[in-house]
């Protein structure tokens, strides 16, 4: 696991959001709720506005009530009025929070996170299997419910921190301008001062976020590391220096909390300021005279429940970065572009393979992996690819699977660019048998047959005969119906390769890529193994990425790569003639291959 | 620690009480809390004074009145700093608890038997050690204030409000018992449903990670719809636990909403006081005491409600910190009282293994002796045992029964470092530093001078190859560095093998090699290290091992034959058998038009 990539959440550059933009992201990610999303957002507000208006009901209270003669009718009125404005408020926000609470929200996520997955199916694949994106897509699939379903309850406290003491604080300047005016000069002030501190919290965040990583890059070595530092006895002396690093982590943890504490203070002080500011100077005018006692008090009893709503506002700032990252990388997800297809489409109706002037560069390397490579594969032949590790062999098959797009030249089948395609018929044009083997946590024969859900049973049984299958699930406690996840671990290398052969048999695609499929299993399996494969490549066109040479030795064409580019090509006995790299590396192959012990301990 | 007041009421989704992970920073956190708790009495004398100041101008209007100003100023700031403190207290504590836990993890897993630490998996532990140590931050720095003042504030607050007026106070009270009630009602059941939550959850995130990483798979094979079926599966069954868990919850919860919120007790504080003075009964500087103190009362337990989902939380990261602190430290000899190794022989005597939770041994009845300054092969098919026998020699595990000597001494009397002195390890995962590759040679050895370095690396086929790269052998390995092929990574390991120069060697030969010419360099290397040694070989390739001066044959976990190659192939058993497939999967090529001297159509033959 790459470790920067471990929180993406306070790695991720998080730049200031437009508070409208995020509003428009978040509308869009509600699909078809954005309506009664809406409804609730703006329900929220107008709770909030009442709410202002509510307390601000206090004001003609008290000064009814503080009168020489108080006047009590005025008094219930006032408190009739407060009570029904309360409970419209109430009622509003309660509507509101409906959208959260019938499951609406869930709905919505629900249905986003299906359209994420559709998205993940659509997007090019070498996307996906760049490390960074394809777990940023895993944690974002992951977690997009935990980041959104706080919008609502976010939203509620925004709005009554800022619409509540917005709306008493007007309503205050219809009693004494002045005071109303203090009002308004604090608490609105606290949203710019937010915003303004917010990209220095967020530099904070990435210091921490990368000292994060470097310890769990530490961490991971010594994990990863513990048998290597044991054999070498010097697992303590490394431990030390892992919590030389852990204190390093805390120190940096501290200075990053001082820091934010500071902004922090600054934002609060001004509150507490401001709150005393209008008590001082309310003091002031009711002891000068020009201030009605009671609108000082009910001032007071607003101001003291304005204090709690901001103060957790503050504390929930946290939790709006993570929502505004989480949309933001929502939509950057959605607008990745499949793969472009080309017009008309076309179905190829032969399989031979032509590879005209192919290059290629991943989309953050500047060198090309593939570089003018052109080669022809007959229909029904057998194409060997060999050459070091790195040198292009996979990418070339990678590419005639369409997870990306060549830069340059183009790559055919029967005649057809494998772009015009439609990408569900190039998928069943090709079956492919990696070295790695994935089993889904599903049965064994859900597992096979998932390369054509329309097999019967006798099908599927057929091809995992086929694929020497047989023997070792019947072998299995619950025999075609075992459960791969939970017993996965007690397959061999051999019998997971066995069973991945069967779901291409059973596919029965035209053309098969094989990518080492034989190369870290042991002796027995590995006869299995290949009997299978001979099945497998019966009158297919046939692509093969070996590293043992005698296994290819009789195919109709070896390619020989080296770092992208096609040094060789021919048959077996030419390349031998050709006394150039295939020799060389045949020669190698063949000085190791009666290597034993005698030798070793004899020279 | 027990600062939680109803901490045995609550079935906990485990056994373990979250705050008992704190126990290294209690003091720290306890004083964080107290500070928090005297921050709420500071706020909540500000606001009394505030009411005292009202009180003094209703008395002279004429007169500042300078002490209640002051005095409510100054509590205000008092409880503000007193609030930062504690923060800042519980942070310190937080960030000092991530230290001390972290290190006491690594120090454990030092400890432990390897064979665990594999079966947990590097990164699965490397994620307990950063991720869940993380993820207590929320719960100690942030909810350990909160939690004392959601506790204290009401408390508090109704001590003054009773003292104020009892009556009012009734008024009060009333409302944050049904906020209460309805709160409870929210919660009712939480343990259960927040288990099954957290299950749905951990499905989904196994389908995602399953959705993500057989992309490729599920493109070439899954017309569509049988991953992205369980994929959305999960969803399915996570909406429907969400769903209801908001459907049941869902009236209690919004009640609790609309309930703990300061306008229902404003509106009884005004209606009971205004009723009151109406009545005669009540002063308006007390009423406004109550108002101003009062009506906060309930408020301050809404964040309860989501501390609990936060404690939920931490505690699932514990669970797995508490599951790794678990794990039981091998037994170390003592030093001093060790006896020390006579020779270089290798002895398993009645050696019983079998893997924790296993029923069926893994090895059974492992009898065997290796001679000093001599090879033995272990062979045979996958699962065997073969490898478990070459990782009990260095201790991964210790036996279950019997035992394995090394130089006449039982491996569990001596010291991890006697025993590693004896004994050199080259495994097929190869792991390499993220440090220079000299470092990585000459690990656990620091002070080895460049030149015996280098001659370990030529001896081991890596010298040329090292020197090819941009700083030599300062060049830094790994994330940060130069990626080497599976080949040249085996090299350099096995040139560390040949620095440490110990006199018995284990060998878990590798079963795929990166390409040909690397693989030529490799067995060259394979010989340096070899030779004067005692050997313990894990064999994929029998060609290999044919001169072994003996061979052990496994099977499903038991010594089957043993003998010399020849003795073997004689004796036409097991070893027989795996000889005839070995030579027949060497013989195989592709396609059944194979290559006149290469494959005598090996194929089409039976096997044994």
């Amino acid at each position: 696991m790459n470790a920067e990539t471990l929180n993406p959440d306070q790695t991720e550059r998080l730049t200031l959001v437009p508070w409208r933009e995020t509003y428009r992201r978040l509308l869009t990610t509600a699909g078809e709720h954005a309506r009664g999303l809406r409804a609730s957002l703006l329900g929220l507000v107008v709770a909030a506005a009442l709410q202002g208006l509510a307390l601000a009901c206090i004001l003609p209270l008290f000064i009814a009530l503080l009168r020489p003669q108080p006047e009590w009718s005025a008094v219930f009125v006032w408190l009739a009025t407060m009570t029904l404005l309360a409970l419209l408020a109430t009622v509003a926000r309660w509507r509101a929070m409906g959208f959260d609470f019938d499951g609406r929200m869930c709905r919505a996520t629900h249905a986003l996170r299906v359209q994420l997955g559709e998205q993940l199916r659509r997007m090019p694949l070498e996307r996906l299997q760049d490390k960074r994106t394809g777990e940023l897509s895993a944690m974002l699939l992951g977690n997009v419910d935990e980041n959104l379903n706080y919008a609502l309850t976010v939203f509620n406290m925004i709005a009554a921190a800022v619409v509540a003491p917005l709306v008493a604080a007007l309503v205050t300047l219809w009693f004494d301008w002045r005071v109303g005016l203090i009002l308004l000069l604090v608490f609105p002030a606290i949203v710019p001062l937010y915003r303004w501190r917010r990209p220095l919290q967020d530099r904070d965040k990435r210091r921490v976020a990368a000292a994060h990583s470097r310890t769990y890059a530490d961490i991971l070595e010594y994990t990863q590391g513990l048998p290597v530092l044991r054999a070498a006895c010097c697992e303590g002396e490394k431990a030390e220096r892992l919590q030389q690093g852990f204190a390093q982590l805390r120190e940096v943890q501290e200075q990053a909390e001082r820091a934010a504490a500071r902004p922090a203070i600054l934002i609060a002080s001004v509150v507490e300021l401001g709150l005393l500011l209008v008590v001082a100077a309310g003091t002031t005018w009711v002891v000068l005279g020009s201030l009605d006692l009671a609108v000082l008090a009910a001032v007071m009893v607003m101001v003291v429940r304005f204090a709690e709503p901001l103060a957790n506002f503050i504390n929930f700032t946290t939790v709006l970065g993570i929502i505004e990252a989480a949309l933001a990388r929502i939509e950057a997800l959605l607008a990745i572009a499949p793969l472009a297809q080309q017009e008309p489409q076309r179905t190829p109706d032969r399989y031979d393979i032509r590879f005209e002037g192919v290059s290629f560069r991943y989309a953050q390397s500047d060198t090309p992996v593939i570089d003018g490579i052109d080669a022809e594969l007959a229909p029904c032949s057998l194409t060997a690819l060999v050459g070091p590790s790195g040198s292009g062999k996979t990418t070339l098959t990678r590419l005639l699977m369409r997870h990306a797009d060549v830069q340059a030249g183009r790559i055919t089948i029967g005649g057809v660019d494998v772009r015009a395609i439609p990408p569900k018929t190039l998928n069943g044009l090709i079956s492919a048998v990696f070295q790695d083997v994935y089993l889904f946590d599903d049965t064994v024969r859900a597992n096979i047959r998932m390369a054509r859900p329309t097999a019967s049973d006798a099908e599927v049984e057929a091809a995992a005969r086929a694929a020497q299958c047989l023997s070792f699930i019947e072998r299995l406690p619950q025999g075609w119906d075992t459960r791969l996840g939970e017993i996965g671990g007690r397959l061999s290398g051999g019998e997971r390769q066995r069973i991945s052969i069967a779901r291409a048999l059973l596919k029965d695609a035209p053309i098969v890529i094989l990518d080492e499929p034989t190369a870290a299993l042991d002796t027995e399996s590995e006869v299995a193994v290949q009997r299978a494969i001979d099945a497998l490549v019966r009158d297919k066109t046939v692509i093969v990425i070996a590293h043992r040479l005698s296994t290819i030795a009789g195919a109709d064409r070896i390619l020989v790569i080296d770092d992208g580019e096609l040094v060789e090509q021919g048959r077996h006995q030419q390349l031998l003639a050709a006394d150039g790299r295939y020799r060389a590396m045949w020669d190698a192959q063949q000085a190791t291959k009666d290597w034993h012990l005698k030798e070793a301990l004899s020279v | 620690m027990n600062t939680d007041p109803d901490q045995p009421a609550r079935a906990a989704p485990t056994d373990i009480s979250p705050w008992a992970v704190m126990r290294p920073v209690r003091g720290q956190i306890g004083v964080a809390m107290a500070l928090s708790a005297a921050s709420t009495l500071s706020t909540l004398a500000a606001l009394g004074l505030l009411a005292w100041l009202v009180h003094g101008l209703i008395q002279d209007p004429g007169t500042m009145p300078w002490a209640a100003l002051l005095g409510a100023a100054g509590c205000t700031a008092l409880a503000y700093v007193l609030r930062v403190q504690s923060f800042s207290q519980s942070h310190a504590a937080a960030f000092r608890l991530e230290q001390v836990l972290r290190t006491r993890l690594s120090q454990h897993l030092a400890r432990i038997s390897l064979g665990e630490a594999q079966r947990l998996g590097a990164g699965a532990l490397a994620k307990v050690m950063q991720d869940d140590v993380k993820e207590l931050h929320v719960f100690v720095a942030d909810s350990t204030p909160l939690y004392a003042r959601a506790y204290v504030a009401p408390l508090l607050t109704l001590v003054a409000l009773l003292w104020l007026d009892w009556r009012l106070a009734l008024g009060a009270l009333a409302v944050l018992a049904l906020g209460f009630v309805a709160m409870n009602l929210a919660m009712r059941d939480r343990a259960e449903i927040s288990r099954r939550y957290h299950l749905a959850r951990e499905q989904v995130g196994a389908a995602v990670v399953e959705f993500v990483q057989a992309m490729p798979v599920v493109r070439t094979f899954d017309s569509g719809h049988a991953t992205f079926g369980r994929y959305h599966r999960a969803l399915e069954q996570y909406l429907e636990i969400v769903t209801r868990w908001y459907r049941e919850a869902g009236l209690s919860a919004r009640l609790g909403l609309a309930v703990l919120n300061p306008l229902p007790t404003l509106v009884v504080l005004l209606w009971c006081g205004a009723l009151l003075i109406w009545q005669d009964a009540l002063a308006f500087s007390t009423w406004l005491a109550v108002l101003l103190v009062g009506t906060g009362m309930a408020e301050a337990l809404m964040p309860l409600m989501s501390l609990l989902h936060l404690i939920d939380k931490a505690k699932l990261s514990i669970g797995r910190i508490e599951q790794i602190e678990r794990l039981p430290a091998l037994a170390v000899a003592q030093r001093g009282k060790e006896p020390l190794p006579g020779d270089t022989s290798v002895v398993f005597e009645e050696v019983e293994f079998r893997y924790e939770g296993s029923e069926s041994a893994a090895l059974a009845g492992l009898d065997f002796r290796v001679e000093p300054g001599t090879v033995t092969a272990l062979v045979g098919p996958s699962g065997a045992g073969k490898t478990t026998v070459a990782r009990l020699i260095p201790r991964f595990w210790d036996v279950t029964a019997g035992r394995i000597r090394v130089g006449g001494v039982d491996v569990r009397e001596m010291r991890p470092e006697t025993l590693m002195q004896q004994v050199a390890f080259v495994f097929q995962d190869t792991f390499l530093f993220a440090t220079s590759i000299a470092d990585n040679i000459r690990l656990g050895m620091p002070g080895t001078d460049m030149a015996a370095v280098i001659a370990a690396a030529r001896a081991a086929q890596a010298h040329d190859f090292i020197m090819a790269l941009p700083q030599g052998y300062d060049t830094q390995v790994g994330e940060r560095g130069i990626f080497l092929s599976g080949g040249q990574r085996q090299r350099i390991t096995i040139a560390r093998a040949i620095l440490q120069d110990r006199p018995i060697l284990v060998l878990d030969e590798a079963t795929a090699f990166a390409d040909p010419e690397n693989e030529a360099a490799l067995v060259r290397a394979l010989s340096h290290l070899m030779r004067g040694k005692t050997v313990i070989l894990v064999a994929h390739r029998l060609s290999t091992i044919r001169d072994a001066d003996q061979i052990l044959v496994l099977d499903r976990g038991r010594l089957v034959e043993r003998g010399r190659h020849h003795e073997l192939l004689e004796h036409d058993g097991r070893y027989a058998r795996l000889w005839r497939s070995y030579t027949q999967a060497q013989q195989w090529a592709l396609g059944a038009h194979a290559v006149e001297e290469q494959a005598p159509t090996a194929s089409e033959e039976t096997p044994a």
